[in-house]
């Protein structure tokens, strides 16, 4: 069946099973292997990416849910937040081995897009989503931090 | 034919032996037209020059978060005085060349990249810079002495004639390789010893979703499998059924592999859903009765009896006698998975007669050398392609090669390259665990309240029995199993380890830090326990004991860092302490912990490192977070459990790890103690679990021995 999806500001056509996860459309059908796969259950946040802004799971989002909502990977190249969270995530040496980390900025993406001033409970709070193995934790919030007190 | 790592340092470049350098050290096979039609020099193993004066590393070490493609590349460019914003780093083939100081293989575990190969890395790098000052003096007619180098790029300050490195590599490559390189001197250093970044390009790519992981693999007309994996451990297939599998869209193959059934398709979603379709009748085995409980009596009947002997020395049974006061105490650690964050994947293209096989390894040469076999090929004839690892632990660096042999046996006389990949419950139940130990320990006080000794009764699987590994076991002892009990670094004169080693079906692995995950909890427990019972400060105690100059330089230092002597007793609050050497490191750490209820929360945590001398000390400090957080896990909430012969747990919800919410703040002081350099990937990991045990004890009164911690 084919279904259509707008990814990144791109409009596509994809043929797979409408109960399929957006995630699994975005990785093995449009080839954005940026997004990851982690635990398939919505627990460890390696999926996210945003929807119409917000950050979702999308191993627990079925393609038909999608329907004309934007969805924003972590492959955008456009997107200034992510672009800031990115140089951050680089400045402040986050990565470990790396495979959370676009999973992580997305979520911060999405949290400052909906508040650009969080405080410390409030970058917990969505963060906690998103397990990194490698516990590059304090990084990572040193980072968010960076880019907040730059806004 | 084979060439040896020694033959690569001797030989010169693109004479003699460099054309079949050239043939052992295939470009990656994915590069561009543009990369692949440009001139390079591969003077050495480790090191290409282009024309362009891009210098790339080539790194036969995985690289899985700790930072080694980063760090031993610094080590080659800087004593090749190469400009580190123009370089490469990739990972290198499978050859001889890039073996393993201790193995006939390319392995990366025990914390041992740096320390094992920086001195040869080193030498790589400034063998090259003196052939690169020859040439250049050559070409001046000048003196190598009036030659100096810069940022890739050799200079003649007399002159003010400069040239770059890409300018030299038809003048270098029919030097003669020195053999005796000077190196730089330490003062000269500008990344050794210098807290530097992740290499841009791995950070960049990391961040932009960019960088290639085993799991994003994707070749033309490929295919994924999912997998179904025996319920009970050491079931296998009796039989199965596909056919209705088979039915479904996209769905190409139901095959049997060593470790499981396999369902092939044109995506893993489609493969994954298939599963259900699938009737498999299993021989669930005898295990089928066995449980955590069960176990647990088993491993204990065991220590009634004399087990073998790691350590025996002095009178214990003296001691005991003679003992103003006797400790006893009980530990327990549960199965652990690694979890590592790249569910685990292997892809194998069987292109009859030779073979390509994608993944993020540990031991590449074992797994290119497994694929061989299982296919029937030369080992030439596979060629191995090591991506970045989604984090390993351990996991990926593994004997049995679970995930490797299911996606060889997947792809084996298919038409296709097929991406095996594992579910998330696939690798929690799947065995390949930080094995269940048990360990009674009694220590004797002397009236002044002095450990005069220790007797521990230690019961588990050893990890390196029936693998390749095996020879490591003497007298019926693992090494890997006691590290850090019988080696440890206290005067306590009377010593008596006993070890039972039990067979399961539920295979046991190195889980970051390895034996230390649950000897560091013991000794550094018990010694506690023995200082509250003499009333002693828990540091000073420990400073009195050991004979280690090391570990009494961290255990000082992380006093200070803390504040430990000037520490406010506050309501629900407590300090604790450990000291751990691990790797050839030493590691101290206080904890701080609150106690409300029946939870606890660490907050802060210092911790202070000798590694002998720290290459990279950004590295280090990431390190030992990473480490801290790691060993927090099994503190607070992993842990897997037994029953009817099968693992409980399965994903993230059950099998829980440390998120954001339970990462403290962590300190980190680093002694350049000049010593012997030491590993620093998992020596952040012992010490935590011990600390806050000790911490809760300070802050409740109540000692946990057994992990997770269970408060009430
Ligand atoms: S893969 Fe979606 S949350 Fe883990
Ligand atoms: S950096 Fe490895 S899991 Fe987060």
């Amino acid at each position: 069946m084919t279904i259509k999806l707008n990814v990144d500001g791109v409009p596509h056509s994809v043929d797979a099973d409408p109960s399929t996860p957006l995630l699994w459309v975005l990785r093995d059908h449009l080839n954005l292997t940026g997004v990851k796969f982690g635990c398939g259950m919505a627990l460890c946040g390696s999926c996210t990416v945003l929807m119409n802004g917000a950050a979702i799971r999308s191993c627990a989002m079925p393609l038909s849910a999608v329907g004309e909502r934007e969805i924003t990977t972590i492959q955008n190249d456009q997107d200034p937040i992510i672009g800031k969270l990115q140089k951050a995530w680089v400045d402040e040496d986050v990565s470990q081995c790396g495979y959370c980390q676009p999973g992580q900025i997305m979520s911060a993406a999405g949290l400052l897009k909906s508040n650009a001033k969080p405080s410390d409970e409030e970058i917990i709070a969505a963060m906690r989503g998103n397990i990194c193995r490698c516990g590059a934790y304090n990084r990572i919030k040193s980072a968010i931090k960076k880019v907040v007190a730059e806004a | 034919m084979e060439v040896s790592r020694r033959d690569f340092l001797k030989t010169t470049a693109l004479t003699g032996t460099a054309f079949v350098l050239g043939l052992y050290l295939p470009e990656k096979s994915r590069v561009t037209a543009a990369e692949s039609t440009a001139k390079k020099l591969a003077p050495n193993a480790f090191v290409r020059i282009g024309e362009d004066n891009r210098i790339t590393f080539l790194i036969g070490q995985a690289e899985m978060g700790q930072n080694t493609f980063t760090t031993l590349s610094m080590c080659i460019a800087e004593d090749l005085d190469a400009d580190w914003e123009k370089t490469d780093i990739i990972s290198a083939p499978v050859h001889p060349a890039y073996n393993h100081a201790w193995a006939p293989m390319q392995l990366t575990g025990g914390s041992s990249s740096i320390y094992t190969m920086q001195a040869e890395m080193r030498k790589a790098g400034a063998s090259i810079r003196q052939m690169l000052m020859s040439a250049a003096a050559r070409r001046w007619n000048t003196q190598i002495s009036r030659i100096k180098t810069k940022d890739s790029m050799v200079l003649n300050p007399a002159t003010g004639a400069r040239l770059t490195y890409g300018d030299l590599i038809e003048d270098i490559a029919n030097l003669e390789v020195p053999q005796n390189p000077k190196l730089k001197s330490p003062e000269a250093f500008k990344l050794i010893g210098k807290p530097v970044k992740r290499h841009p390009k791995e950070a960049w790519a990391k961040v932009r979703g960019e960088a290639e992981f085993g799991i994003d693999v994707r070749l033309e007309n490929q295919k994924y499998a999912a997998m179904i994996h025996p319920p009970v451990f050491g079931a296998t297939v009796k039989n199965f059924d596909g056919s209705k599998a088979l039915q479904r869209q996209g769905v190409h193959r139901v095959k049997q592999t060593p470790f499981g059934i396999a369902v092939i398709a044109d995506h893993w979603w489609q493969a994954k859903q298939a599963l259900d379709d699938v009737r498999v009748v299993w021989n669930a085995g005898e295990f089928k009765q066995v449980s955590s409980e069960s176990l647990r009596q088993q491993y204990r009947a065991m220590m009634e009896k004399p087990g073998a002997s790691a350590r025996k020395e002095g009178d214990t049974a003296k001691a005991f006698q003679q003992a103003a006061q006797i400790l006893e105490a009980d530990y327990e650690f549960p199965f652990l998975a690694h979890a590592p964050m790249e569910p685990l994947n292997c892809t194998v293209h069987d292109q009859g007669g030779k073979a390509g096989i994608w993944t993020g390894g540990q031991m590449q040469t074992v797994y290119r050398n497994a694929c061989a076999e299982a296919l029937g090929l030369e080992r030439e004839a596979v060629t191995y392609h090591n991506t970045y690892l989604g984090g390993g632990f351990g996991r990926r660096a593994v004997p049995n090669m679970d995930f490797i042999l299911d996606a060889v046996f997947a792809a084996k006389g298919e038409p296709w390259p097929v991406m095996t990949l594992w579910a998330r419950e696939d690798d929690i139940r799947m065995g390949n665990y930080r094995p269940l130990r048990i360990n009674k320990v009694r220590v004797a006080l002397d009236q002044q309240g002095n450990i005069t000794a220790l007797e521990s009764k230690l019961v588990g699987q050893s990890i390196m029995a029936d693998t390749m590994f095996a020879s490591f076991i003497q007298n019926d002892v693992d090494p890997f199993m006691v590290e850090g009990l019988a080696t440890h670094h206290y005067d306590f004169q009377n010593n008596d380890i006993q070890v039972y080693r039990v067979k399961l079906p539920i295979v046991p692995l190195w889980w970051r830090s390895v034996g230390h995950t649950h000897t560091a909890p013991v000794v550094e427990g018990i010694i506690d326990e023995a200082a509250h019972a003499a009333g002693r400060d828990p540091v000073d105690y420990r400073l009195n004991l050991l004979t280690e100059k090391r570990m009494v330089d961290v255990l000082e230092d992380v006093a200070r860092i803390s504040g430990w002597k000037t520490r406010k007793k506050e309501q629900n609050v407590g300090y604790g302490v450990a000291v751990v050497e691990s790797f050839k490191s030493f590691v101290a750490q206080v904890a701080k912990v609150r106690v409300s209820g029946n939870q606890f929360e660490v907050e802060k945590v210092w911790c202070s490192v000798d590694c002998g001398f720290a290459f990279n000390p950004l590295n280090v400090e990431n390190q030992m977070m990473g480490g801290i957080h790691f060993g927090l896990g099994p503190v607070k909430f992993s842990a897997l459990t037994v029953k009817d012969g099968m693992v409980e747990q399965s994903n993230f919800h059950d099998y829980k790890v440390v998120r954001m919410s339970d990462a403290p703040d962590v300190e980190v002081s680093i002694l350049n103690s000049g010593e012997e350099p030491g590993g620093i990937g998992e020596p952040g990991t012992p010490p935590i679990i011990a600390a806050v045990a000790n911490a809760i004890f300070d802050a409740t009164g109540k000692r946990y021995r057994s992990q997770p911690i269970e408060m009430g």
